[in-house]
């Protein structure tokens, strides 16, 4: 019995702890940079009155601007556009509504023309949004609540028809 | 102290803001379309100043002027292919143009009018509406693309002669009728 014990105690004093070599396994995680406009609706319909200043849009539309950016400073923008100024909508048939003749009221703001040149669209078609200077926390959202209206006090001898076009919303950032 | 700090710290962040705008390049959300619809629908529209004209009729007379002018505005916004808008006015029937419920009749051709200061003219026309040879029509607008929305007004005058035919000899009574003032764009 001594003699067991004794066997053991030797033969732990003399064991040594094996270790594997390390094996490293890289890490390498990229959030890529982001920025997306979402939108609330994607139709709005106008019934025209003929000569008449105020036709507003059937409905308000909320553009939801998301951003991840990597700068250190960014600025973020967003615009709304045509991509022709002569023709934002037309009828087919020659006979155009311009876009200065439609206006767009941001966030509750004034009704505004679409006639300036902007990052995207054609020249004159567009209209700023707004603009964001991001320092350090680039991660955010903006939200605009577009109201619309169509001024034919312009358009006097506008004939009636269906006019169709695409106003484009579009974020930017630099 | 302050100041200085501040503005070190405004000129820090302009140069990285600076640095920033060279060397990034613009990011662009995709482009998010709004479908536009806008109907414009055509119209024509008259609207009356008054809905009634009194006679106080002397007998034989050839001057019974109503109790006062009417005047008419017309407007329309009309599709492309439209050449002509006209307005006419205009009774049932030519016979009977007012009537005193017992047989006896003022004619339209005793029913005069006159638009905008022009001659007085008797509804003896067979126009676009009403019975035959009991209308006028006080207007006619050739309609090109530089009027297709536009407006005309008409400041109508009424007289009824009562010297024709055996309207002399018309029954003392009331006379009662009704005259339609409309307008139609062609084709």
């Amino acid at each position: 019995m001594v003699a067991v014990a004794a066997a053991m105690l030797v033969a732990s004093a003399s064991a040594q702890v094996r270790n594997s070599a390390a094996n490293p396994i890289a890490l390498n995680a990229v959030l890529t940079q982001s920025l997306s406009v979402n939108l609330s609706g994607n139709a709005v319909n106008f019934n025209l009155v003929a000569s008449s200043a105020n036709n507003p849009g059937s409905t308000t539309v909320t553009a939801t601007t998301s951003w991840v950016l990597n700068n250190i400073v960014s600025l973020v923008s967003l615009y709304a556009f045509f991509g022709s100024s002569t023709s934002a909508l037309t009828d087919g048939a020659g006979d155009n509504i311009p876009s200065a003749d439609f206006q767009l009221s941001d966030n509750g703001g004034a009704f505004t023309a679409l006639t300036n040149t902007v990052a995207f669209g054609g020249a004159n078609a567009g209209l700023n949004l707004f603009n964001t200077l991001v320092f350090g926390n680039n991660k955010g959202t903006h939200t605009d609540v577009m109201k619309f209206n169509i001024n034919l006090s312009p358009l006097p001898n506008l004939p009636p028809g269906n006019y169709t076009g695409t106003l484009t919303i579009q974020a930017q950032a630099i | 102290m302050k100041t200085a700090r501040l503005m070190r710290f405004v000129v820090v962040m302009l140069a990285l803001f600076v640095t920033s705008l060279v060397s990034a390049q613009a990011i662009n959300s995709g482009a998010q379309p709004i479908a536009l619809n806008a109907t414009l629908g055509e119209s024509l529209t008259l609207t009356l100043s008054a809905a009634t004209v009194n006679f106080t009729l002397a007998a034989g007379s050839a001057a019974n002027a109503g109790s006062t002018n009417i005047t008419a505005t017309t407007a329309w916004t009309l599709k492309p292919g439209r050449t002509a808008l006209g307005v006419y006015a205009y009774f049932a029937a030519a016979a009977t143009a007012l009537i005193d419920g017992s047989g006896d009749s003022i004619p339209s051709s005793a029913f005069f009018i006159s638009d905008n200061a022009g001659a007085s003219t008797a509804l003896t026309n067979t126009v676009a509406f009403g019975g035959a040879n009991a209308g006028l029509q006080i207007a006619t607008v050739p309609i090109t693309a530089a009027n297709r929305t536009s407006s005309r007004t008409d400041v109508m005058v009424y007289n009824i002669n009562l010297t024709g035919g055996t309207l002399p000899q018309l029954p003392a009574g009331t006379y009662t009728g009704t005259l339609n003032i409309q307008a139609q764009a062609t084709p």
